[in-house]
């Protein structure tokens, strides 16, 4: 058996551990993604279904990840290997690799929010005529690749710190910060002339929209993508909690934390949209450049910007201050990635600074054609998005295999529990869980075939077919599947049952 | 304003803050106890 020469660090208090996990679950999505969403589902009553997968999809995944890493102190591989038997480590690795895989083109995010957070600090942004212009000519340059290679040098950087004094510590000076951010436009943003229209939109339900199975999907699919549940990442951060560390009240705080910035950031987008471009904002949400992730934050938002009263001056200052936030939200989140990768060879056996040097360098690699191609890229954020859901499936199937209420009794309510889980846990996580991953995968998979791609859904070299999901899913767990043995000889330690 | 907006914007921020509040004031009191109790 491989033996670790990792030093055993763990988070110096809660509120360190809960700041940390908190900088998994904020990340660009809750800021950009969130919004239009709300507003291409209906306003308030997309918000009624959001709540509701609070409780029944994230809150329940965040408490197993919480559970898992503490109980079972491994990385992906390790934990669901342990928990669900040797045979199953497979299961862990194709949850690490989807985080992974997420992490060489979310490593290019976090480098465009740099390149338009450095745009906008040198007044360029602003002063551009054609932001669609800019925007392609950036993606259609090498410049991207700079930025990857910078925003993966300071994750790698900030992981090499340790756990206390790189990972704590950032999301310590980060997340607050991102928060005074949101909080300084959100100010700026409801003071606006015309800002109460969009508040309005943004919390009116329409009881048509709330009858609608698309909208309940959105507000699922939203849940998954952006609290961080069921990513494996929160599991690995969650290997370096202290023994007396509660499980269900921090998992309570992350997902509340998470949907509160959202709400936060929905809230501040609604009102600047709604002040600065009356009539035609929402529009552009729903359908227009806006309607994307970049195109809202790096197209619409800008223009957005220069119609701020208040001149140049303040103009630069509200949109630098957006980009900076929206960089903190990407880094930490992107730190954590980093970390899960590397806890993966921890767990094999490597020395830490080695496992982050491959880590690093093969991040930077394989995120060059996401770099390059914002095709490569739309398809890698597809295929492994919904990958997610895979991730969360397995999970709760590690959960069930290993006994749903011995988990709970065990690793939920064990040492240092702060609050006692029922045994409502074990329905969520036996019977809730499963049928959300069914129905989230069937509903992706039915937008591809009848809307997304009808002539080429099986063709496993389209962007956005089932073809290229089952296609590249399949070549990950097949090849994880035939290394399972090798996997679990250098992960597990002897007290595995393989 | 409708009485929905007012009713859902009551909802949701009750729910998401509030229950944010909630956890991280259950949370500063366990902090407290576990201190005290050292």
């Amino acid at each position: 058996m491989a033996e670790t020469t990792e030093k055993k660090e763990f988070f110096t208090s809660r509120w360190g551990m809960i700041l940390a996990v908190i900088g998994i679950a904020v990340g660009t999505g809750n800021i950009w993604r969130f919004s239009r969403i709300v507003a291409q589902n209906g306003g308030g009553s997309f918000l009624i279904p959001w709540i509701i997968f609070l409780l029944a999809w994230s809150i329940p995944l965040i408490i197993a990840e919480f559970a898992i890493g503490k109980y079972t102190r491994k990385g992906t591989i390790g934990a669901i290997g342990k928990l669900a038997g040797a045979r199953y480590a497979w299961m862990g690795a194709f949850i690490g690799f989807v985080a992974t895989a997420i992490m060489f083109y979310y490593s290019v995010v976090a480098g465009w929010c740099m390149k338009y957070l450095t745009s906008s600090l040198s007044g360029s942004l602003l002063t551009t005529e054609d932001h669609v212009a800019l925007w392609g000519s950036f993606t259609g340059s090498y410049e991207p690749i700079v930025f990857h290679m910078t925003a993966m040098l300071i994750g790698a950087f900030v992981i090499y710190k340790g756990v206390v004094s790189g990972i704590e510590r950032t999301n310590r000076i980060l997340i607050p910060s991102l928060l005074v951010i949101l909080l300084t436009l959100a100010v700026r943003a409801v003071t606006l002339d015309g800002a109460w229209e969009g508040i309005q939109y943004l919390f009116t339900p329409s009881w048509e929209t709330l009858l609608d199975y698309k909208v309940w999907l959105a507000a699922l699919t939203q849940n998954a993508w952006d609290t961080g549940a069921g990513w494996g990442l929160i599991l690995t951060y969650a290997c370096y909690a202290r023994q007396k560390e509660d499980i269900a009240l921090n998992a309570a705080l992350t997902a509340f934390g998470n949907n509160s910035v959202s709400l936060l950031a929905g809230i501040t987008i609604f009102s600047t949209v709604f002040a600065l471009a009356p009539g035609d904002g929402v529009k552009e949400l729903i359908s227009g450049q806006g309607s994307t992730n970049t195109g809202l934050a790096f197209i619409f938002l800008p223009q957005l910007f220069e119609k701020m009263p208040g001149g140049p001056a303040v103009q630069t200052f509200f949109s630098t201050i957006f980009f900076l936030g929206l960089s903190f939200a990407a880094l930490t989140s992107l730190i954590s990635m980093i970390e899960l990768a590397v806890k993966t060879f921890i767990d094999m056996g490597m020395a830490r600074n080695r496992a982050l040097a491959m880590v690093a360098t093969l991040g930077f690699l394989f995120g060059i054609p996401s770099a390059l191609s914002m095709n490569f890229f739309e398809n890698q954020d597809f295929v492994w998005g919904i990958g997610l859901m895979v991730s969360g499936g397995f999970i709760s199937f590690a959960v069930i295999k290993h006994g749903a209420d011995k988990f709970r009794r065990e690793a939920v309510n064990g040492e240092g529990s702060d609050v006692k889980v029922g045994k409502w846990y074990n329905v969520m996580i036996t019977w809730l869980i499963p049928i959300q991953v069914f129905a989230l995968i069937v509903w992706w998979f039915y937008l591809s075939i009848f809307s997304y791609d009808p002539e080429g859904w099986w063709n496993p070299f389209h962007l956005y077919s089932v073809g290229t999901c089952l296609a590249q899913w399949g070549v990950m767990m097949v090849l994880f599947i035939v290394f399972n043995k090798w996997m679990v000889r250098k992960t597990l330690s002897s007290g595995a049952e393989v | 304003m409708e009485t929905s907006t007012v009713v859902t914007m009551i909802l949701v921020l009750g729910t998401v803050w509030g229950g944010f509040a909630i956890a991280l004031r259950t949370a500063l009191k366990k902090e407290k106890q576990k201190k005290n109790s050292q």
